[in-house]
């Protein structure tokens, strides 16, 4: 009894190390990804402070005149997938042109949460970029956090000499008519793919559910592996990078504005059953990977990248996010969502990032300043340069510019030309008391744990709870 | 040397009031606050808010998610309480009376999980639970049962059973000392005694370990019971994020996502004072149910 209890504890042992290993691995995981990210920061510091050195010359020489902005201007922004390095240079250039202006940074992936207790006790930074976890766009401007913008906006001209309301790509979102935000990142959704593997393999590049469902079907077949794949701990990148744009193109604006105010019966139409039932045909024929329930969006993008899958939804910020990790061999592909029935163009609804300024703030001269002076031709080109993203001004020409990805080249010129890609819009994003609740059932759907009656039924309460009956 | 009454109570003034002070601030402040706030509607963002009254409790008590968050942290307190006590009292047994030269070693490797971060337990598991590349999935293919491997935190019946594993692989090691000094306590001559009376070793253990370690595993139960109660959001946080639709959700991490990711700070509050009722309750009844008279041979 005591020799096989002395094997048991060998045996215990051994399992002990091994996961004490394994732990090591996480650890060094960890940290290779932190020093991951601080190289990119180093490396977007060493080219920020290279073109610095000419944009300050030129910004000094512009700088005289300007003495009326002066003073501390904070600046809280979100570091996520784009990175911080186009915030360097920009801030830099903004403070050698107006030298007066002490800009204080306020970055970081958590700076949401670190941050709120200033919000919290009415001490806002000036300008805040609205990005990321912990931040809200729709609560602020609920809240009254945001300062009404309306009417500057209809006199302000930027650099560039163009009135600046009349420069948007997409524009402002309004509450009751009023603007608070000036929507500077053009993000929008869409369908990754590996566009060497899908070269190599002659697959097909989905235009629409039906070529997506066979090219779907035959990387099953030929890969043996489950196609399709997304996080399930945040189901909201489903929800805005699949079936938005599906709403989109099967009911227009005015579909996309009842799903997010939450109109009542809005889930029962026709038009969302029919998407809803595409999304139990993609889970029935085996095509979602059934170990997304618990994938954070980290993971889904490593087994993404890894062959795991063949299609991925998430934004334009995947390939600068994933930078670091993306095999040699791998080519980024994008199409939007393709989830619209044969024969229609594409769907795309831009999902922005707006910038705004504190309704409470210290400093709202040197923070307008600012807004003024970021949305420019210059900032939004070396914006794509730095990110591989869009920038929400019009007649930024990437075309020719061999410092923006290709995938970005190509994406930008589809989503120009109406043949192939129409864009639909919503007021204002939907809000997380509506999109939790429908997100969780949303999953439970792709697991294929509820039916489509199901789902429907549990987002029509959620859409009643929401509008508070 | 006498000392004065104003000495005394000078002295005992200087060891109790600074400790007051910062139990005042720490613990009495958020608790009072927690329990203000569950009256507004509050964003917990901004400095606005708004009086409700009990809107909060009335919300709390139609909400169909509630029930389950309280029946999965019911079950992760039972679990854990039964997984973390067999196999730390079988190993503190093990460990002292069987008097193996390797002790030393063993007690270091069961005690390790206890240095290392929820947050890193958490994450490691993550991967051993991996539907692709995992430990788990990986070791019944290898040994010929795939028919059994699945994607445990992916699936919504699977997920709260497979975060009970590391809870408990985690939380061995501090028990399983506090065991071993309890057994070190106990002396020998009780259990030659009881072998001179013809008690077999599993006797011994029921009628003379037990009863003697009784306020060592009191506490242990009830130190489970309450960390259950209160921390086991952070396990559930780090790797499944209460999904899949809910799966996983114990109350603490259904506070955290309505309080700081849904916006509803104030209906957070109330959940919090739910998870404080339920804690003292459910400590009160543990008190009565483990009450044993103290016992001495």
């Amino acid at each position: 009894m005591n020799r096989s209890f002395k094997r048991s504890f060998t045996v215990a042992c051994s399992t002990g190390l091994m996961l004490s290993a394994l732990a090591a691995c996480g650890g060094n995981g960890e940290n290779a990804g932190a020093d991951n990210e601080a190289e990119n920061n180093a490396s977007g510091g060493n080219n920020t402070a290279e073109e610095n050195n000419g944009n300050n010359a030129e910004g000094n020489s512009n700088g005289e005149g300007n003495g009326e902005v002066a003073g501390e201007l904070e600046i809280q922004y979100f570091v996520g997938g784009y990175g911080d390095s186009w915030w360097q240079e920009v801030i830099s250039d903004f403070e050698a042109e107006y030298p007066d202006v002490t800009v204080t940074h306020h970055a970081g992936p958590n700076i949401n949460d670190e941050m709120r207790s200033r919000w919290v006790s009415d001490d806002p930074p000036d300008v805040v970029y609205i990005d990321g976890a912990g931040s809200s766009e729709t609560q602020m401007v609920e809240d009254g956090q945001l300062m009404d913008l309306t009417d500057w906006l209809s006199e302000v001209e930027t650099a560039d000499g163009e009135q600046l309301e009349d420069s948007f790509i997409v524009d402002p979102a309004t509450y009751d008519g009023q603007i608070h935000s000036l929507p500077l990142v053009f993000d929008t959704w869409g369908t990754w793919y590996n566009a060497a593997q899908f070269e190599a393999e002659g697959y097909e590049v989905p235009t629409d559910f039906d070529s997506y469902m066979s090219t779907m079907g035959e990387i099953q077949d030929n890969e043996g592996i489950a196609p399709f794949v997304t996080t399930g701990q945040h189901p909201y990148y489903f929800l805005r990078g699949v079936l938005t744009p599906a709403f989109g193109a099967a009911g227009g604006d005015e579909l996309l504005a009842d799903i997010v105010t939450g109109e009542e019966g809005v889930w029962e139409r026709e038009e969302v059953v029919a998407q809803m039932e595409k999304v139990a045909e993609m889970q029935e024929a085996g095509y979602i990977d059934d170990g997304f329930g618990a994938f954070n969006h980290t993971q889904s993008q490593m087994n993404f990248l890894l062959g795991d899958n063949a299609f991925i939804p998430v934004g334009f910020w995947l390939p600068n996010e994933m930078a670091e990790d993306t095999p040699e061999d791998f080519e980024y592909g994008f199409i939007p969502s393709p989830m619209q029935d044969e024969g229609e163009p594409y769907a795309i609804v831009p999902d922005l990032r707006p910038l705004a300024i504190a309704e409470n703030a210290d400093n709202p001269d040197a923070a307008k300043a600012f807004v003024e002076f970021v949305f420019t031709q210059e900032y939004a080109t070396l914006f794509s340069e730095h990110t591989g993203a869009i920038m929400n001004l019009e007649g930024v020409d990437l075309s020719e510019n061999e410092n923006v990805p290709d995938y970005l080249i190509e994406a930008n010129a589809m989503i120009n030309d109406p043949d192939q890609v129409q864009i639909y819009h919503r007021p204002h994003p939907m809000s997380a008391d509506l999109e939790t609740p429908i997100g969780d059932s949303l999953t439970a759907l792709m697991l294929g744990t509820i039916t489509v009656e199901e789902f429907i039924e549990d987002a029509e309460a959620a859409t009643a709870d929401y509008r508070g009956e | 040397m006498v000392q004065t009454k104003k000495q005394k109570y000078l002295f005992l003034a200087f060891c109790l009031v600074p400790t007051f002070i910062l139990f005042a601030i720490f613990t009495l402040y958020p608790l009072f606050s927690g329990l203000y706030f569950s009256f507004f509607s509050w964003s917990g963002s901004a400095a606005a808010r708004e009086f409700i009254g009990i809107d909060n409790y009335i919300r709390l008590f139609n909400d169909g998610i509630i029930p389950r968050t309280i029946l999965h942290d019911y079950f992760l307190v039972i679990t854990k309480v039964f997984g973390i006590m067999v196999l730390a009292m079988y190993f503190a047994v093990a460990i002292m009376q069987m008097k193996i030269k390797e002790a030393p070693f063993y007690r270091i490797i069961f005690f390790f999980p206890n240095i290392m971060s929820v947050v890193v337990i958490g994450i490691l598991w993550t991967f051993i639970y991996n539907p692709s590349m995992g430990l788990i999935n990986s070791g019944l293919e290898a040994v010929g049962l795939e028919q059994l491997a699945r994607p445990w935190l992916g699936s919504e019946t699977w997920a709260l059973p497979a975060i009970v594993l590391p809870s408990i692989w985690a939380g061995i090691g501090l028990f399983m000392l506090m065991l071993m000094g309890g057994i070190g306590t106990i002396s020998k001559s009780y259990y030659e005694a009881a072998e001179l009376d013809g008690a077999n070793e599993w006797q011994q253990f029921w009628k003379v370990t037990v009863p003697l370690l009784w306020p060592q595993i009191k506490v242990a139960v009830l130190y489970i019971v309450i960390t259950t109660l209160n921390g086991s959001f952070i396990i559930v946080q780090i790797m499944t994020g209460g999904g899949p639709n809910n799966s996983t959700h114990v109350m603490g991490s259904y506070l955290y996502q309505q309080a700081f990711q849904q916006y509803n700070f104030g209906y957070g509050a109330t959940i919090g004072v739910m998870i404080l009722v339920l804690s003292l309750l459910t400590v009160f009844l543990l008190q009565k149910l483990m009450k044993r008279e103290k016992v001495q041979y």
